[in-house]
């Protein structure tokens, strides 16, 4: 250890102000020399010689003496030991090292970590000269993390690998900082998966900047076919042909037949045959399928086992697909244009996930008594009975906007009947139909959340709505509830249809958003404006009113969070009716789809009322059920469990370790009907074995790039299969200055300014100076 | 001695038939009952406005009415009896996503104010009808008519309307516009976002509909007569009908292929 000595100021005045007082104490000194030549030479006595001398003298440590004060200088004194430059070792800890190949078709397969193993054994000459040359060797392990090393490298060499991922990249970026002289990587080399993560550890390789020796693991020969990459969609549309692709690679079972089969949920659904070709290369499959109904689902592409496979993990992938509705299509039907019409059709229109057919009626009875039989009409008899009768099933949503159904009572039962079986239908009132009380039928009337068995008329006296407390938690109107004033800064609504409350609102699940701020029906309850129902499989929305398009086209039309009001309501409205997934009353969570072996999954639950409010003590019962046979062959007993939600409508439980397979999660509210899927959640995860480190394990590209590394950085490349040991004399970076000059061990500042005596020297030489000046006259 | 002060019979009855009275009175509203008779109410009816300037806003007086007239007569669309007009700068303006605007040799220039409450009038969906009342014989109307749009509505010209357009077979089948006059044999329009925000009529459809307090036509249609003239009353009920459905005609091009691809639920 050495001991180095060294001035350094304490404070640092802004530039300006140092500047400046260097600047004055430098003109003070000048005065003061300049005076003191010029006495010096004037002056025949010796005394005034002397006392100019002198007064020059005192001014240079008086201003010194003010310079100390100002930058408080302190002397530094280090002790400095010599640096040890750094050699990282980087371990990878991915699957892939765990595959086992050979170096010819007739040796036996060695896993490569087991080469890894044997190449630091051999290699104990090298590191014992390498702690001689000064340099500290330290080990790190890299796969789907980064992490150190303390104790005998050894200990991790004897780990199994099993992490999911090679982050190589990851691992040399975070030596950076650390700076090391060296760094050596042992690996197979299957650190990239495309050719921007391989040109990402290039270009971090050379970055770091110091040279890197290679120690390939891999051999060239090994057996395997694997699913090598997939390409399929994490979400597809019912009904509607989804393509999943995927790319087989094999080695060392050229001409073999074998064949690949698409299995959801546990079930084939399609298989294709093929003969596999030369080692690497990949045969691209395609599976079309049209998914029949909506859910999450677990795909997955299987591969049969070939005879001697390295490993059969990489046989094949899964993967969950939610599977989403198709576009909705919907019948909109109005019994006369008007505004309210244009701007629902306008919105719906505008959706491109809206498939729309509109069914305006143009004419009245009259205007075709009058109609000039000469005119050419473009109105085309609408097939009515077609959409009312044969197709309306196909339809998600139904709308009757102002619709004056009797004209069209004879479907007005199969209308009960769509919504009975699931469809959504939605009443908009006007001066027709709720007006005129063409809803009276009771068929239809007994499903709506209104009173619409007799007519409602019209009020045209403008108002502003109010919102109630289950249309502050319902979906269709929550945003009105954040909005500051509610309706109060929204347009008035010009026109009114007073109805009343369903007889039978509690049946069918009614909830009231909006009402009429002044008017009340009998029971002495404000009016209800919007409503809506669940009965049966169906939903259904009564909106009394033919206004609502005045929340998109209004003089001072506040904007409520950046979407005109009227967009709010209605897309609200689609989603709930059409059961969007925001807008589920019982929902289960899984934290995600995929876990590894051991992983917690979490699985809560979220209980909801029929007006969307949190809802306490609301009984679950939820299981765990296998999906294929890898789960099923487990033999675990599978969870389940009984929840009652807490205050918040919530509930949660953490399941136990699960073997590799893929799994269902089901939920449903105790006593719910068996058909309903209101009530009846499910979710879909896997737990898998990291498969895609797997997907492709031919170790040659590994070797090629660790090859490559070594080459760009001036390190060396070892190959283990070839019997390679660490070399005796690594590649090292020149030490830098730091490195050369130590390290500092220990630091002490002694202030040179500080205290009595500095005081007193500035006093006293500034007090000499002006006592010889003013004795002697040297101004 | 009477002890309490009793009421008499005659005070029960005249008390209640004063309170009777008094809530019989009352109005209803007060009392939370509806102040309309559920089995007598107006129909819901739209307007059609016409845009007030200063100058010759009004060149086809009564246009307007004829307009909403022959539109309630042939169609179920319910139209308000008496025209109303409105200016750029009104809060009115916004009470109808539908605005007429005539005009012959020229149209002032909107203030600025006027200009940004059109351009938001468009912005929002309205839709505006320029009426040419010169009939395309002076160019001073539409020259004037897209200075403004150039200044309200940057970045749009007004472009011909094709004519396999929705507009021209809303409710009729109209194989060319036509109003007091032929003069082009096209409609000129903007149209952005799938419709029509601003439609230019050359033809003087005002001109063709509008009739004088004996209800005789006050304009001759040039050169085809009574013929010319009802080819423009369809076109004007066809705009209306392009105003409240937009291209709902267009849909029924799809039924077939609609149902064909759908299943049963």
């Amino acid at each position: 250890m050495t001991e180095q000595w060294s001035l350094v100021a304490g404070h640092l005045p802004h530039p300006l102000l140092a500047a400046l007082l260097v600047a004055v104490a430098v003109a003070a000194m000048a005065e003061a020399g300049w005076n003191a030549r010029r006495k010096h030479r004037s002056s025949v006595r010796t005394e005034e010689r002397w006392a100019a001398g002198a007064a020059f003298g005192f001014r240079v440590i008086g201003v010194l003496a003010v310079l100390a004060a100002a930058f408080e200088p302190s002397l530094r004194v280090e002790s400095v030991v010599p640096t040890r430059q750094a050699v990282v070792v980087l371990l990878d800890t991915s699957a892939s090292m765990q595959v086992a190949d050979a170096t010819d078709a007739q040796a036996s397969p060695v896993p490569r970590i087991a080469r890894a193993r044997l190449t630091w054994q051999q290699s104990r000459e090298a590191l014992r000269r390498w702690a001689g040359a000064g340099l500290d060797v330290s080990i790190r392990s890299f796969s789907d993390a980064i992490s150190a090393h303390s104790g005998d490298p050894s200990q991790m060499l004897a780990a199994q690998p099993d992490g999911g991922a090679s982050n190589l990249a990851e691992a040399l970026a975070e030596l950076v900082e650390a700076s090391p002289a060296a760094v050596v990587i042992i690996s197979d080399g299957l650190v990239a998966r495309s050719d921007a993560e391989r040109e990402q550890v290039r270009s971090t390789a050379q970055a770091l900047g110091v040279p890197i020796t290679t120690v390939a693991t891999g051999a060239p020969h090994l057996v395997d076919v694997s699913v090598a990459k997939l390409r399929c969609g994490e979400f597809a549309f019912v009904e509607n042909v989804v393509a999943f692709e995927l790319d087989v690679e094999s080695h060392g079972l050229a001409g073999t037949r074998t064949v690949v089969e698409l299995r959801r949920d546990g079930e084939v659904v399609a298989q294709k045959s093929i003969t596999l070709e030369q080692d690497g290369t990949l045969q691209t499959l395609r599976f079309e399928r049209a998914p029949d109904r909506v859910g999450q689902f677990v795909y997955e592409f299987r591969i049969p086992e070939a005879a001697g496979e390295t490993t059969t993990t990489n046989n094949r992938q899964a993967f969950v697909v939610n599977v989403l509705r198709d576009k909705v299509r919907a019948l909109h039907v109005a019994g006369r244009p008007n505004w309210d019409v244009r701007a629902l059709r306008t919105l719906l229109q505008r959706d491109p996930n809206v498939e729309l057919l509109s069914y305006y009626i143009l004419r009245d009875w009259e205007d075709i008594d009058r109609e000039d039989r000469t005119a050419k009409l473009s109105l085309i008899a609408f097939p009515t009975d077609e959409l009312f009768r044969e197709e309306l099933g196909s339809f998600d949503l139904l709308v009757l906007h102002n619709f004056d159904a009797v004209r069209y009572g004879a479907y007005l039962d199969n209308i009960a009947t769509y919504v009975r079986n699931g469809g959504a239908l939605v009443v908009i009132g006007g001066d027709l139909g709720l007006a005129t009380g063409e809803y009276a039928a009771r068929p239809l009337a007994s499903l709506l959340p209104l009173d619409t068995r007799r007519p409602t008329g019209l009020d045209r006296s403008p108002f502003r709505p109010q919102i109630t407390d289950a249309g502050r938690r319902h979906p269709i109107t929550a945003w009105l509830a954040r909005t500051p004033k509610g309706w109060g800064q929204l347009p008035e609504l010009d026109s009114f249809n007073f109805t009343g409350y369903a007889p039978l609102e509690e049946d069918m699940r009614a909830a009231t958003l909006l009402v009429h701020p002044d008017l009340r029906t009998s029971d002495g309850r404000l009016a209800p404006l919007l409503a809506v129902a669940e009965p049966g499989k169906g939903r259904t929305m009564v909106l009394a009113t033919g206004a609502t398009w005045r929340l998109g086209f209004a003089h001072d039309l506040a904007l409520v969070s950046g979407s005109r009001p009227y967009d709010l309501l209605w897309l609200g409205a689609v989603r709930w009716l059409l059961r969007d997934g925001s807008s589920e009353r019982l929902v289960l969570d899984l934290d995600r789809t995929s876990y590894r072996p051991g992983d917690p999954v979490h699985l809560g639950a979220r209980a909801l009322s029929a007006s969307y409010e949190a809802e306490p003590d609301a009984e679950i019962e939820w299981e765990i059920r296998p999906l294929d046979d890898t789960a099923r062959e487990s033999g675990d007993p599978m969870p389940r469990g009984r929840w009652t939600t807490d205050a918040m409508g919530r509930a949660q439980s953490t399941l136990g370790p699960l073997s590799n397979g893929a799994y269902e999660a089901l939920a449903q509210r105790v006593g719910a009907p068996a058909d309903s899927g209101e009530d009846r959640v499910r979710r879909v995860f896997l737990i898998e074995s990291p498969t895609r480190e797997l997907a492709t394990i031919d170790a040659d590209p590994g070797t090629e790039l660790l090859a490559e590394l070594a080459a760009y950085t001036s390190g060396h490349a070892l190959a283990a299969a070839n019997g390679d040991t660490l070399p005796l004399r690594l590649a090292l970076r020149p030490a830098d200055a730091n490195e050369r000059r130590g390290r500092i061990e220990a630091r002490r500042d002694q202030p040179l300014w500080d205290g009595w005596t500095a005081l007193i020297v500035l006093i006293s030489a500034l007090a000499g100076d002006w006592l010889l000046r003013r004795r002697y006259g040297l101004t | 001695m009477r002890t309490k002060r009793q009421i008499s019979r005659r005070t029960w009855l005249l008390s209640g038939c004063a309170c009777t009275g008094a809530a019989w009175a009352t109005p209803t509203r007060a009392r939370g009952q509806p102040t309309f008779n559920p089995t007598s109410f107006e129909p819901l009816r739209i307007a059609l406005p016409q845009l007030q300037y200063p100058g010759r806003w009004n060149p086809r007086p009564n246009a307007l009415r004829e307009w909403g007239l022959e539109t309630r007569l042939r169609t179920r669309v319910e139209v308000r009896r008496e025209p109303v007009i409105v200016r750029a700068e009104d809060p009115e303006l916004f009470d109808t996503p539908f605005l007429y605007v005539a005009g012959e040799a020229g149209l002032p220039a909107a203030s600025p104010r006027g200009e940004a409450q059109l351009r938001r009038f468009v912005d929002l969906g309205g839709i505006i009808i320029f009426d040419a009342s010169d009939g395309g014989t002076d160019p001073g109307f539409e020259r004037d008519v897209r200075a403004l749009l150039h200044r309200a509505l940057p970045g749009s010209e007004l472009g011909r309307l094709s004519a396999e357009h929705v507009l021209y077979r809303s409710f009729y089948i109209v194989n060319r516009p036509m109003g007091r006059t032929r003069a082009a044999d096209h409609l000129l329009a903007i149209q952005e976002e799938g419709r029509i925000k601003i439609l230019f009529i050359p033809q003087d459809l005002g001109g063709s509909l509008a009739r004088n307090a004996e209800g005789v036509h006050t304009h001759p249609c040039l050169p085809g007569g009574a013929m010319q003239r009802e080819w423009a009353t369809r076109l004007a009920i066809n705009i209306v009908l392009y105003a409240t459905c937009t291209d709902y005609k267009s849909d029924r091009a799809h039924v077939e292929t609609l149902l064909r691809s759908r299943r049963w639920r």
